[in-house]
């Protein structure tokens, strides 16, 4: 999957590796902005409160 | 068949690298953006009351209506105290005080339980190390005018998160039994879970007011 992704990345080995660089940073960028944040209350880690129907309120 | 493999590993390493992607998001990060989202609200609430002549109490303030400082926390620990429990507003690395399911009554009140909740981990985490305080600790609520100065009577080390009666106006399980004035604070145990609930209470033991300098009570220094 990976050495596929190598493969079809345009110029020297230097360009490819400075892509590569920037692809996983900005996976990076998406998975710490938009995925973590939208699949954190799904997990029960961040509940601090004493509540009589648990889990409604975080 | 050896591709499919050679495929299936490298989805496997990038999972596993995504949860460790998770932990560093969940441990580190959210605590670098709440402290940053916090220190600017706690900015604005000193901002506010150093320009603001008017006297009485400013329990309006949507930003904050003043601060929780625990020695025993830290010399410096002090957090910001907003209204409401809700992820929303705790994940911005302050202190909630209850509005459900028993509402909290607030430092100035006569009587009743003023009830806090904070992250244990992650977000500002400014609760981890509630677990370090003990009988006879000191906790202080500062307001625009007012230092209220609580001291521990009790704690509970673990409970279930559906015991709703450590928060209420006579916290039960405390060990009180009459009307007073009482500070409770919860946030999650073990760390890194929310299984159960961590509870500490206190009782008011006097209030000072707050001098132009803002000087700290001797509890503080």
């Amino acid at each position: 999957m990976y050495g596929w992704i190598w493969r079809h990345l345009p110029g020297n080995a230097w360009v490819r590796a400075a892509i590569s660089l920037v692809l996983v940073l900005a996976v990076v960028y998406v998975l710490f902005q938009y995925i973590f944040p939208w699949a954190e209350p799904l997990l029960p880690f961040g509940d601090v409160t004493v509540d009589n129907n648990g889990g409604a309120s975080r | 068949m050896a591709l499919a493999a050679g495929v299936i590993g490298e989805l496997l390493i990038t999972a596993g690298v995504v949860l460790g992607l998770f932990v560093v998001y969940s441990l580190w990060w959210t605590n670098v953006v709440a402290d940053r989202v916090a220190a600017k609200k706690g900015d604005r609430v000193r901002d506010h009351w150093a320009h603001d002549d008017t006297p009485g109490r400013d329990f309006d303030a949507k930003d904050g209506i003043g601060f929780l400082h625990v020695p025993a926390m830290g010399r410096k620990f002090q957090v910001l105290i907003v209204k409401g429990t809700d992820a929303e507003e705790l994940n911005k690395g302050v202190a909630g005080y209850y509005t459900k399911p028993v509402k909290a009554a607030l430092p100035w009140a006569g009587h009743g339980n003023f009830t806090l909740a904070a992250h244990r981990d992650g977000h500002g985490a400014k609760f981890h190390k509630l677990n370090r305080l003990d009988k006879g600790d000191v906790a202080v609520v500062e307001t625009k005018d007012e230092w209220y100065v609580y001291k521990v009577f009790n704690t509970l080390p673990q409970t279930s998160k559906y015991n709703v009666g450590a928060i209420e106006a006579i916290p039960k399980g405390s060990g009180r039994t009459k009307a007073g004035r009482y500070l409770t604070l919860t946030t999650c145990t073990p760390v890194y879970t929310s299984r159960y609930r961590l509870i500490v209470w206190a009782e008011l033991i006097r209030t000072e007011k707050v001098d132009p300098e803002r000087t700290l009570p001797p509890e503080l220094r």
